[in-house]
């Protein structure tokens, strides 16, 4: 076995965690779903690996995440901290322990939308009959897509997963909004109220204990705020624990953490933020992939979609989608003897793939994330060619158009359709990205290719983010864009897709605008920030180290400085 | 969990607004916490909006759970978690205690008077009763033989105010003994030597001492025995797994032989670690009935169980750090971070290791141990927040019983030494003051007493008569307490209701310190003012 715990920490990390987990859920059910296309069945995924089998004291099996999502108090919404999937029966209002008096305080219950009633009627339902489908329903799935469209506001809402009591956990006694939970310094204490550090590290320690031989970790981080300051802590205080036990680092920002900053004072906070969270996340991890367009709905990457902005339960989507897809060549099953060779291809295990990324001689550990979503079909010499292409970053301020001659790339294609019309082999794959890589400008040094014919399944809560030219195989229509409606999961029920984690030096301007900012915000003598950041309880000396770990990193990518290998 | 969203203040007021809204708040969370206090106070539900429950009657869980917007009231409930942080108790008191100084103080400020002046007036009269307290104090002997009886009724004091009488008074014995059993002398009490461990039981409430540890997992191999007597016990720290060797070791394979060959040899090396944990349990375990447990910190995996359980080993992977040193102080032996020079004196020993599984959790129970020095405290309850609040009743003992041994003093409780210093500085103190300020030392003696008044309010009785009777005792020259069954004065030595000397050392600090900040308000204080985005 090859397990991967998730660690989803923050805001947008768990809504982009809730797409993930839905994503997983829906291909669990197409494999058994007799009516799924043949696709599906096939996967030669294991899902092992993400999820963990387990019983309830009744003696029920249970398959859940293995994850640890640590969010703001009050973020759960309508969803129960415990989950129900261990839970079935309301708890009693017996007070045990007292024999005084008793005051009860009941908040506000809080509502369930009609998504989250729609998954507790299908529950019931099939207590009740075996599955069978309920025809009385007052209401149809296009209106669950328009409740979920229109009222998202916790991530819990449009999730359709069960996850395990041990899994979320909510930040208590902060007294504060999430909106002002801002910066790093206000993170950094977070997790010293109370036991509950420790309570996380010991949830983390109960997955962990049960893997027989686990992976990695992949976390999410909305590093926005004081959430990355929280991840810093807690995996600093797990370092220890497994020293060998490589570490994926996804830190996500939501575009709507991009305001505008109007004042000198707010944007040096901001910018001091933002470095010195990078520069501690990166320390901690053994690659990292900044992942967040402030402009998302407008960028390349989202050419054929239509997001808005202002909805992190759209713009969660698309770097869930991300994920999923970067994270297949991690379980893909190794087969002794392959059923059908056509099927997947590229299986990689955490730890090589972040040496493969990270090893070169550059010791870059910082990836470009780059999306095609939906990616093209490989019909015709044009698309071939124009493969790579279609790639477009979601990570921000880095370099377009460089040439590196050194840079490493793992590419993910999975569900493209082929020449014939079908979905691709994954041999016409290869051949087709080996075509493009002949036809490109400059070829990286090193690219691992990693393929699959299963497509990114479209679960019902999924938005409806996809423009009106894309078909329910997630196809480019031809023609005219008729209708401007955006489509969803009703029209679109799979989509090919592609990623590409590349290790290059278009980075450089994401690594210098950190570093220039902590030197002359924080660091230099007089610094606009410099109490700012002592209020945060950050010594001079870490300041200091942590500009010289930006500048390393920096030196490190510059072209034609020959890499240095002296001691360091 | 909207316990009571006390009104976030929206704009900077002027300075009279300002110091009322401070004055309010305090008072405002102060309503909140006063029905906690004591004995016979409430014990509160708190049901969340997807129906979730916490349980708690203590200060400072009560808080966590609150949105508290406030500023002020954040303030307050900063400091009086920080006292909890320190000496593990007294929250609730605090919180009374500044709500008070401050209601006390509204009045005379509505007279006119500068807040300056009670200020220097607190002041005087903290000193006062701090050197009061040094006094007013019941020493306590701490010699090698702590005294076991003065210890238990410090633990049923603080225990009684959580739990009801019968599960406090059975704590009592528990946690007192946890105490003893990991106390070394002329060495500071480390709590966290006390395991604390759970298991969800269908309608019980029971705890119980182990002298030993409970871990909350067992053997991963199906062949390993669940039960073995007579255990030598392997404390360590080794990785037991096949993995690369280092992460960024520099160098990627450039074949798919010399990938071979890095597992082939990776696999070799760490069978070779497990042979070598084989071999010593060869020599201890042969020609005897005895039985070898690893439990290791790192991960053992399925090969290296094989060869483990083949071997007759009991093996555990992935032990918490802190039972590392748990493990040695209960079982004897070291914990070891390589296996290369295993002997015998690395060994603990256990009488009896055994597995008890409910559901997908189970728990190892290493027990019968000779001359431990850590145990567990295993808790029975039938769901989460029963757990949980036990559980924090169960520190709040822990802690009581610590700081007695290290205060080596305690204080009447009950109210008594609030009624006590609430005298001494109406009569010694506020004469020797010059001006105003006595008002300051009034206004302050007249705040402890809401100690003993919220005891009694909770316990439903008539407030003005508990208290008359109390300063009345007291004025007489007798130091009592509040009898909360009766209203009757009582003697808390005999009653054994005794409190922490350092807790209350900290309430008589820390109240006044707020309370004299939030009265030399010029304009609102913003929440954490440091912790803002600047504006
Ligand atoms: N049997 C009793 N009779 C009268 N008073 C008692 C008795 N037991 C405890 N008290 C008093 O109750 C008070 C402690 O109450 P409680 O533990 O609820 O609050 P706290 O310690 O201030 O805060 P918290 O424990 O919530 O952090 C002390 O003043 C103590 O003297
Ligand atoms: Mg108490």
């Amino acid at each position: 076995m090859r397990e991967i715990i998730t660690v989803q920490v923050g805001g947008f990390a768990n809504f982009i965690g809730s797409h993930f987990w839905n994503f997983q859920d829906e291909l669990l059910g197409l494999a058994d779903d007799p009516y799924a296309d043949e696709i599906f069945k096939h996967q030669q995924m294991d899902m092992d690996v993400l999820y963990r089998s387990g019983e309830t004291p009744q003696g029920i099996l249970t398959y859940s995440p293995r994850l640890v999502s640590i969010d703001f108090q009050g973020t759960l919404g309508a969803m129960n901290s415990r989950g129900s999937l261990y839970d079935s029966s309301p708890a009693t209002k017996d007070v045990y322990t007292w024999e005084g008096n008793i005051s009860t305080h009941t908040s506000e219950p809080q509502k369930k939308n009609l998504f989250l009633q729609s998954l507790d009627d299908e529950q019931i339902s099939n207590k009740n009959k075996g599955g069978e489908i309920d025809h009385g329903r007052e209401y149809q799935e296009k209106d669950i897509i328009e409740c979920l469209e229109s009222g998202v506001k916790f991530w819990t809402d449009y999730t359709k997963v069960l996850y395990h009591p041990k899994s979320l956990t909510e930040l208590s006694g902060l007294w504060m909004d999430a909106a002002d939970f801002s910066n790093y310094g206000i993170g950094k204490e977070a997790l010293h109220c109370g036991h509950q550090g420790e309570e996380i590290i010991e949830r983390l320690r109960f997955f962990v204990e049960e893997c027989d031989h686990i992976q990695g970790f992949q976390f999410i981080v909305d590093d926005s705020g004081g959430f990355s300051a929280v991840a810093a802590e807690f995996l600093e205080n797990i370092a220890d624990d497994y020293t060998n036990t490589p570490v994926l680092l996804y830190t996500a920002r939501d575009p709507r953490s991009y305001k505008k900053l109007g004042q000198r004072n707010e944007k040096i906070f901001q910018v001091l933020h933002d470095a010195v969270s990078f520069s501690r996340l990166s320390s901690l991890c053994q690659l990292i992939v900044p992942m967040g367009l402030p402009f998302l709905s407008t960028s390349k990457a989202c050419t054929f979609l239509s997001i808005e902005d202002e909805k992190p339960y759209h713009s969660s989507a698309v770097y869930a989608a991300a994920l999923h897809s970067t994270s297949i060549p991690f379980r893909m099953q190794y087969l002794r003897q392959p059923a059908d060779p056509h099927d997947v291809s590229g299986a990689i295990n955490m730890n090589d793939m972040v040496r493969m990324l990270s090893d070169n001689a550059r010791k870059n550990t910082v990836a470009i994330l780059d999306i095609s979503m939906p990616a093209p079909s490989l019909r015709g010499k044009d698309v071939r060619q124009s493969l790579l292409s279609h790639f477009h970053p979601l990570t921000y301020e880095i370099e377009e158009d460089v040439e590196d001659l050194h840079s490493v790339e793992a590419v993910n294609i999975h569900g493209v359709i082929g020449p014939g019309g079908h979905c691709a082999s994954v041999s016409e794959v290869k051949d087709s990205v080996d075509y493009a890589y002949d036809h490109a400008k400059s070829r990286p040094k090193f690219c691992h290719l990693s393929a699959t014919r299963t497509p990114l399944p479209i679960p019902l809560p999924f938005p409806s983010i996809f423009s009106s030219l894309i078909g329910s195989q997630g196809e480019l229509q031809g023609g005219s864009t008729t209708s401007s409606t955006s489509r969803g999961s009703l029209d679109v029920h799979s989509i090919p897709l592609a990623t590409r984690l590349r290790m290059s030096n278009a980075i450089l301007p994401y690594l210098e605008s950190r570093l220039n900012n902590l030197m002359r915000f924080g660091i230099q003598r007089g610094a606009a920030g410099s109490d700012l950041i002592r209020g945060w309880g950050l010594s001079r000396d870490e300041l200091e180290d942590m500009g010289e770990s930006l500048t390393r990193m920096v030196m490190n990518l510059k072209p034609g400085d020959e890499i240095s290998d002296d001691s360091d | 969990m909207s316990l009571r969203v006390l009104n976030p203040n929206a704009e900077v007021l002027n300075k009279s607004a300002a110091l009322h809204m401070n004055i309010n708040a305090a008072k405002g969370l102060q309503d909140v916490l006063k029905t906690n206090l004591g004995p016979k106070g409430t014990i509160k539900m708190l049901v969340g909006g997807a129906g979730d429950i916490k349980l708690t009657k203590d200060g400072n869980t009560l808080l966590k759970e609150m949105q508290i917007q406030n500023p002020t009231a954040i303030m307050i409930a900063r400091t009086a978690v920080a006292q909890d942080d320190i000496s593990g108790d007294g929250t609730t008191s605090t919180v009374l205690f500044t709500g008070e100084l401050m209601k006390q103080s509204e009045r005379y400020i509505d007279e006119g008077m500068h807040p300056h002046v009670l200020v220097d007036g607190f002041d005087i009269a903290k000193r006062a009763t701090l050197q009061f307290l040094e006094k007013f104090k019941t020493p306590v002997v701490m010699g090698s033989e702590p005294d076991k009886e003065i210890l238990k009724m410090v633990a049923r004091t603080a225990l009684r105010t959580k739990l009801y009488e019968s599960l406090a008074d059975q704590l009592t014995d528990i946690i007192v003994n946890a105490v003893l059993c990991i106390r070394k002398p002329e060495e500071a009490i480390d709590l966290f030597m006390v395991e604390i461990m759970h298991m969800r039981h269908k309608f019980d409430v029971d705890t119980r001492l182990v002298e030993g540890l409970v871990l909350d997992h067992g053997s991963r191999h199906p062949d390993m025995k669940r039960r073995a007597e007579n255990c030598y016990i392997l404390t360590c720290n080794v990785s037991l797994e096949y993995e690369k060797s280092e992460i960024n070791a520099g160098f990627f394979y450039s074949s798919a032989e010399q990938r071979e060959a890095m597992v082939a040899a990776e696999r070799h090396s760490v069978d070779e670690r497990v042979k070598k944990i084989i071999e010593l349990k060869k020599k201890v375990c042969s020609g005897n009935d005895s039985n070898f447990v690893v439990i290791n910190q790192k991960g053992i995996d399925p090969p290296s169980l094989d060869l483990l359980a083949r071997a007759g080993i009991i093996a555990l992977r992935r032990a918490k750090r802190r039972n590392m040193e748990r493990l040695v102080l209960a079982c004897g032996g070291e914990a070891v971070n390589s296996v290369d020079d295993l002997t015998h004196d690395c060994l603990g020993w256990a009488g009896l290791v055994y597995e008890h599984v409910l559901g997908e959790d189970k728990y190892t129970f290493v027990e019968n141990v000779k001359n431990p020095h850590s145990c567990t405290i295993l808790i029975k309850g039938p769901n989460d927040h029963t757990i949980a609040q036990i559980k924090d009743a169960v520190r709040d003992g822990l802690r009581a019983v610590k700081n007695t041994i290290e205060d080596e003093s305690v204080i009447l409780g009950a109210g008594a030494f609030e009624a006590a210093a609430r005298q001494y500085l109406i009569n010694e103190v506020k004469k020797t003051v010059h001006g105003r300020a006595q008002l300051g030392v009034e206004a302050f003696a007249n705040a402890l007493l809401v100690i003993p008044k919220t005891l009694a309010e909770n316990s439903g009785l008539d407030t003005q008569d508990a208290i008359i009777a109390l300063t009345g005792e007291h004025d007489r020259g007798n130091v009592v307490g509040l009898n909360l069954q009766t209203g009757e004065p009582i003697d808390p030595q005999m009653e054994g209701i005794f409190d922490n000397y350092s807790v209350k050392r900290q309430i008589i600090n820390s109240g006044p310190v707020i309370a004299s900040q939030l009265l030399l308000v010029d304009e609102v204080i913003r929440a954490g003012r440091n912790m803002r985005k600047p504006t």
